[in-house]
């Protein structure tokens, strides 16, 4: 019956429902259950509080299959209402077991979410071990029991990249910032207090006990899910002594189908990074097996690099010599990179790697033609070589020369240019390099009309740098060598070589004039200081590589997110630690949403007072250069139009009832207009001048209305006096279309003047200092100039740009302030991932038939801001309000959408035969192009509902990248339901 | 949860299309994905078991050329998809004896009424092959004859199966056979890797305690072992109770009617293997030479059968020319060699050895392949498990017991 999905009969679906919830049969109870879903699919607002009532009575019965499939109606109805879970916590662990598997794994994720937001963190856990600052308030704190501290020294140990591992934990948990702030003043006696009570201890808390001990039978199940699902619990909650046991499940699940094994990979690689003690004894499990598939192969072989210890490291040396030879060629480049990866890690063994990867370089293997995906090998080793010698340059002479000695063999552009790169790098290393490299050089600069394109720029590099380095003899040969080269690149084919070799001459022109290396030392003015340093400069700088790719961020292990690297829609991280409090439990069916109400709305609203300035000033200039182009073009919509809406105006009120028929926002406003000047009955050609002023008043409102909300970087009591706050700015960004532009104020509240006030990406130089992790999908942060001093009472307007891919998680960055560093988080916003786009009523419907079906998505929401408007004009304002209070509606709901989003107001319809006061009907349509790829997206909110009540209005996007769709909806959703701050 | 269910034939046609929940899923989805897996370089469909599209997240398993696929738009557990699209094909395979776009094409109905029991809303219900096969009626030929006389297409029973609402939803209530009996079945696989030196590397068994049970009544079994203590980790099925393995490592379980696994364990670190393969490969000048000896290192006791060595040929290898002294050599078009010996005889060692021409250019050929073996052991547990005695209370005649078990290969590789 649920199945029908006919609104008309949700009741009475309802009351059967309800009236099965409690049927003595088990199987009616448990289809109940499995009906809620279908029925709260409808969409139909008073039934909410019906059917999570009903979850809850059938959360509550002792058949273990009813609760499975209530387990699961919970998480798809309401999976914040965990009070719900807190009546039924202990009973629900117990029955845990013998739920029957699919509802296993919704009840374990549940539970997890209840025990956190009640209970904290373990105390012993690996999470609360790993956020550093907690140690130290730890110690200090009352709890220091002994047992405690030696576990923890045990395991220091075999945590390796606490800053990863911490950053794991962090992203894990949502709200973290405020804790992060907390632990920043950490002197502060109450905060110490504070964190300390946020973690629990499993060995004494019954709760998480009970969880865990009823969650470890689980590793045994033979369904995949289930045992993954409880692995993630102990991940989280278990001591870190007893973490161990999911060890061994979860490489019994490497022997599932083939599909299953590629997601536990995917997790156990991260399990594995945080840390790598925990399968360091189990490496053989990560052996491949020819029948692998390649994605397999490939995280197999990262988390051997991953957990590979001094004790393991030659073993696996072994395996990893088999797989060069692996018939598949891609997978053996993997192979070539995981030995530099290792070296990397453990230095002790980087010669051996070294020797390993020449053998593959050496001419006697290079005899299997030149086929493409044998110079993916060829390259990957080069690559890796080079990376190993740039730990330790001095240790490396022989696998210098013995490279530069091949680089006749080798054939590969790439290959070769990285070779005569290494040559030119370390040219001063040892005896016998310096020596040879002008031979080399004297070689290429014969071969140099012949050589790729790449090879070239190395070449006329690396002549640059032996100049730089060479004296006496050398210096001449080297000066000739690179001349001639230079004057062979004149000539070049590629106008890129030709201008590489016309900056070289430039900036190298000092040693050219001045024939003497003598004089070059005795001219100490500064005229060739300068070049000079900034050639050595220019040639200092290495060239990034790119093979690893630390994928820094971390989702729940278990989640659809974790495996494709972004926030799934409806993915949430774990709740605040304890943010379910007593009092919640008391309400009992009362949501704790009302601790999640977001800090930082708080802080913008007491800020808002001074923060309206700027959006006065900055925003309406901004704004109104963007509208002004819109204004006149409306403005010359409604002179045009206006001939035809005279004629329909003219006529009775009755006779325009033509239901297809709609209006454009320009005739709607003449209409109303028209309708003001019939009331004070006044000829047409006056009318016709009172229309136009009213449209552009109306429009001019709308402007000065939008407010884009401020929020709050730094709050003056963390950042000693220093106040930034950012608003996302309307205007494209000037450096790349892609990016988003955000304002940023500085304001120095204290009484010292501040100086070099910069903001920095944090992951650049936190995390994992030697690799150059350079992933394509993270949000990239164009560094700003750096205001060099503020002083009191001073404030500053900066612009940063930042590209955010997509990702909706706040952007960790650094403040610097008088060298004091000031973590902070700049928190994406949808609304401004896209730019307006202009188009017309026709073009806007004619786009959205063609993104039918799947690229359409609908949300209703209740809208409420224009309340107390209508109700203020209605007091005072007598007849002519009622004409008004549409214009209000489009005006509140135009203005709310433009200061949240940055969109074009296409058009705002309205059906002809409206009531009086039944706003039911009323279009807007918006329309905006996502910045990164240009793909359009467009909005359009039908109002339902009487203009003095709360209104229905239901958003509708059509988009072609449907996740990025359906995350602009939710957010429109929620900041068009959420009440105004200000009135 | 899932929204939509989508079989494809190895031609990407979409054979079934199952809508889950009121959002329904576009076809075009299907054309999507297979261009994308069409479009990977090695060609065998290996795209990625977790994809996400531009409009939904898919889970893909591929069983004997079809391809499983499901959509969803929401955050949840991936393996939970990925093993329930594994309980699906398990159980076609189980109700249409097979699976292949014809059969599944024969038997739209049974497929169609099977999903809509296993799965409700995008959330699976019934998954318990003995249970649905209370529900609905596995197809043979006496069902097919009354439909097609009375008209009457539907298979679904019209009592619900008592199972549902009993504590033990594995097994029905009122089971009545004429004779008792029970049989347990160990079957196991031999994973080793063997590298290029000759040295073992890794040599572990996957088992399965398989019981086929055919009892009256609702009877109580206690299987215990002689040796537990060197499983190395174990998985259960539904009925096994945790409280006596934690204590004393022994089954204890009510056991659904038919055959079913009742639990998969792993041993590791063995050091003996049945079987060895000493490859020698030296080229020269464009011609490879390849000598391959198979014979018995650890003799297990019992007759090994139906010896395989299967290995691929490299990329660069143009032509083969592979003869053995004994058994069959067959090279199969996408360059996989495969060589049946059967049994090895006793009076000599089977050799196989040839040439392999490699192509235009190539002097030597210096990547190598991995020759996979494949046997059979009858008789004989290798990883050495030996069940001790199976205890059998609430039953209202005494019954049969049987014991048996067997060795195959699983991942059983030699490097050369």
């Amino acid at each position: 019956m649920a199945g029908i999905r006919l609104h008309v009969i949700s009741p009475l679906v309802l009351v059967a429902v309800r009236k099965c919830a409690r049927d003595p049969s088990v199987y009616v109870r448990k289809c109940a259950a499995n009906a809620l879903p279908k029925v709260n699919d409808l969409r139909l607002e008073e039934n909410t509080s019906a059917i999570i009532e009903i979850i809850g009575i059938l959360l509550n019965d002792n058949s273990p299959g009813v609760v499975g499939a209530a387990a699961a109606a919970f998480t798809s109805i309401c999976p914040n209402n965990l009070p719900l879970i807190g009546r039924n916590y202990k009973r629900l662990c117990e029955i845990l077991p013998d739920v029957e598997e699919w509802g296993q794994i919704i009840l374990i994720g549940i539970l997890l979410r209840y025990v956190i937001a009640r209970h904290g963190l373990a105390k012993e856990s690996i999470m609360a071990s790993l956020l550093p600052n907690i140690f130290s308030n730890e110690k200090t704190g009352s709890e220091s029991d002994t047992d405690y501290l030696d576990i923890k020294k045990k395991y220091e140990i075999g945590i390796e990249e606490t800053e990863l591992a911490g950053m794991v934990s962090r992203s894990y948990l949502a709200g973290q910032d405020k804790y992060l702030s907390v632990l920043d003043n950490n002197s502060d006696v109450m905060a110490s207090e504070h964190v300390s009570s946020l973690f629990t201890s499993s060995k004494h808390d019954e709760s998480v006990k009970i969880l865990l001990h009823c969650t470890s039978p689980l590793l045994w199940s033979r369904n995949s899910a289930v045992v993954l699902a409880a692995a993630g619990v102990h991940w989280i909650m278990a001591p870190m002594e007893e973490i161990s046991k999911i060890v061994k499940p979860l490489l019994f699940l490497l022997r599932s189908s083939d599909a299953s094994k590629y997601v536990v990979l995917c997790n156990i690689q991260v399990f594995a990074k945080v840390m790598p003690s925990l399968f360091a004894p189990n490496i053989e499990d990560f052996f491949i097996n020819s029948s692998d598939a390649y994605q397999v192969k490939s995280l197999k072989l990262e988390i051997l690099s991953t957990i590979a210890t001094d004790a393991s490291i030659s073993v696996i040396f072994q395996e990893f010599q088999d797989y060069v030879r692996d018939p598949d060629r891609r997978f053996a480049a993997d192979t070539v990179a995981a030995i530099g990866l290792c070296a990397k890690r453990n230095p002790q063994v980087a010669k051996t790697c070294v020797e390993g990867l020449l053998a593959l370089i050496s001419p006697k293997s290079n005899t299997c033609g030149f086929a493409d995906d044998e110079a993916v090998v060829l390259i990957q080793a080069i690559t890796s070589i080079k990376d190993i010698i740039k730990q330790d340059p001095a240790s490396h002479e022989n696998p210098i020369i013995f490279l530069i000695r091949n680089l006749d063999t080798i054939k590969v552009s790439v290959a070769r240019a990285m070779i005569v790169w290494i040559g030119g790098e370390y040219n001063s290393i040892g005896n016998i390099i310096p020596k040879m490299v002008p031979v080399i050089l004297r070689f290429l600069a014969r071969s140099f009309p012949s050589e790729p394109i790449e090879t070239k720029y190395q070449i006329l590099n690396a002549a640059a740098k032996v100049l730089l380095n060479s004296k006496g003899e050398d210096f001449d040969t080297a000066k000739n060598i690179l001349s001639y080269m230079l004057e062979l690149a004149k000539f070049d084919l590629n106008y890129d070589v030709r201008d590489r070799a016309r900056i070289l001459r430039k900036l190298l022109s000092c040693y050219f004039t001045s024939s003497r290396i003598e004089e070059k030392e005795k001219a100490d003015n500064n005229e060739i200081e300068i070049p000079v340093l900034l050639a050595e400069h220019v040639f200092g700088e290495n060239v990034k590589s790119s093979i690893e790719t630390v994928n820094k961020r971390f989702y729940l292990p278990g989640s659809l997110s974790q495996i494709v690297f972004h926030a799934a829609p409806g993915y949430e991280p774990l709740p605040e630690p304890c943010s379910l409090t007593e009092s919640d439990m008391v309400k009992g069916l009362e949501g704790p949403d009302q601790t999640e109400v977001n800090d930082s709305d708080v802080d913008s609203g007491s800020l808002n007072e001074e923060g309206s300035y700027y959006s006065e000033d900055s925003v309406t200039a901004s704004t109104r250069t963007d509208d002004e182009s819109a204004t006149s073009e409306t403005g010359n919509n409604n002179n045009t139009d206006s001939l035809i809406s005279f004629a329909d105006v003219s006529k009775p009120q009755e006779e325009t009832n033509d239901i297809s028929e709609l209006m454009s926002k320009g005739d709607l406003e003449s209409w109303l207009g028209d309708n003001n000047g019939q009331g004070q009955s006044q000829s047409q050609s006056q009318s016709v001048d009172e229309r136009i002023p009213s449209a552009r008043i109306s429009i001019g409102d709308i402007s000065a209305r939008i407010k884009p909300n401020i929020y709050t970087l730094l709050d003056p009591t963390y950042g000693n006096g220093l106040k930034v706050e950012y608003k996302y700015s309307l205007e494209a960004s000037t450096i790349s279309p892609s990016l988003v532009s955000v304002d940023t104020f500085f304001q120095n509240c204290s009484s010292d003047p501040m100086s070099k006030l910069i903001l920095t990406d944090e992951d650049s130089e936190s995390v994992d200092q030697g690799s150059s992790e350079s992933q394509k999908d993270e949000p990239v942060f164009v560094p700003m100039e750096e205001i060099t001093t503020l002083e009191p009472g001073q404030s500053i307007k900066r612009v940063i740009h930042v590209h955010f891919h997509h990702h909706l998680l706040p952007l960790k960055l650094t403040l610097w302030c008088n060298d004091q560093k000031h973590p902070v988080k700049l928190r994406p916003d949808i609304g401004y991932f896209i730019k307006p786009l202009i188009m017309n009523l026709d073009a806007f419907s004619q786009k959205e038939s063609q993104l039918p079906g799947m690229f359409e998505y609908t949300r209703s929401c209740s809208f409420t801001d224009h309340l107390a408007e209508v109700a203020s004009d209605d007091k005072d304002g007598g007849m002519s309000s009622t004409k008004d209070s549409f214009l209000i509606i489009c005006q509140s709901l135009a203005s709310k959408m433009l200061s949240n989003a940055n969109l074009h107001l296409v058009s705002v319809n309205m059906p002809v035969d409206a009531h009086l006061n039944d706003a039911s009907g009323l279009c807007l349509r918006f329309s905006g192009e996502i910045l990164s790829n240009s793909i359009p997206c467009l909005i359009s909110v039908m109002v339902y509902g009487n203009c003095f009540e709360p209104l229905n209005a239901s958003v509708k996007i059509n988009c072609e990248e449907t996740v990025f769709g359906l995350n602009l909806l939710n957010r429109i959703v929620n900041f068009l339901a959420e009440p105004r701050l200000t009135s | 949860m899932l929204q939509c269910i989508f079989l494809l034939s190895d031609s990407g046609e979409v054979i079934l299309e199952k809508q889950l929940t009121g959002h329904r899923v576009d076809r075009s989805i299907c054309t999507w994905f297979w261009e994308q897996s069409i479009s990977q370089p090695d060609s065998n469909f290996k795209v990625l078991p977790v994809i996400a599209s531009p409009t939904h997240y898919l889970f893909q398993i591929v069983r004997e050329g079809i391809t499983f696929l499901a959509c969803t738009q929401v955050e949840m557990p991936p393996l939970l998809g990925i093993e329930f699209l594994g309980r699906v094909a398990d159980v076609l395979s189980d109700y249409l004896g097979g699976l292949n776009e014809d059969v599944i094409k024969d038997n739209f109905v049974i497929v169609y009424e099977l999903l809509d029991e296993m799965i409700d809303n995008g959330f699976p219900l019934t998954t318990e092959p003995n249970i649905l096969r209370d529900m609905i009626a596995p197809p043979n030929i006496v069902s097919k004859m009354l439909s097609v006389v009375t008209g009457n297409t539907s298979n679904v029973s019209e009592t619900l199966p008592g199972a549902t609402s009993s504590c033990v939803p594995w097994r029905t209530t009122q089971l009545k056979h004429t004779n008792n009996d029970v049989y347990v079945n160990l079957v196991e696989e031999m994973d080793t890797i063997i590298n290029s030196d000759g040295a073992l590397v890794k040599c572990e068994i996957f088992g399965v305690v398989e019981v086929n049970s055919h009892l009256s009544g609702i009877p109580d079994l206690t299987l215990s072992f002689a040796n537990p203590s060197i499983l190395n980790d174990v998985q259960f099925h539904p009925c096994v109770r945790f409280r006596p393995w934690e204590s004393e490592q022994s089954l204890s379980f009510v056991p659904p009617d038919g055959l079913f696994k009742l639990m998969s364990y792993r041993v590791k670190k063995l050091r003996n293997y049945p079987i060895y393969v000493k490859p020698q490969m030296s080229s020269e000048s464009g011609t490879c030479r390849l000598s391959v000896m198979v014979g018995i290192r650890n003799d297990p006791g019992k007759q090994v059968d139906s010896i395989v060595v299967q290995f691929r040929l490299p990329h660069c290898v143009s032509s083969a020319n592979l003869t053995a002294n004994h058994g069959t050599v067959n090279i199969l078009a996408d360059k996989t060699c495969s060589w049946s010996i059967g049994r090895i005889p006793k009076d000599k060692a089977p050799q196989m050895s040839g040439t392999l021409v490699l192509e235009e250019g190539v002097e030597q050929l210096h990547v190598k392949p991995t020759f996979q073996v494949g046997f059979k052991i009858m008789g004989v547990a290798l990883s050495g498990l030996k069940i001790n005695k199976l205890d059998l209370k609430n039953l209202p005649t005494p019954a049969h017991k049987g014991f048996r078990a067997q060795t195959e290969a699983g991942q059983y590789e030699v490097r050369s």
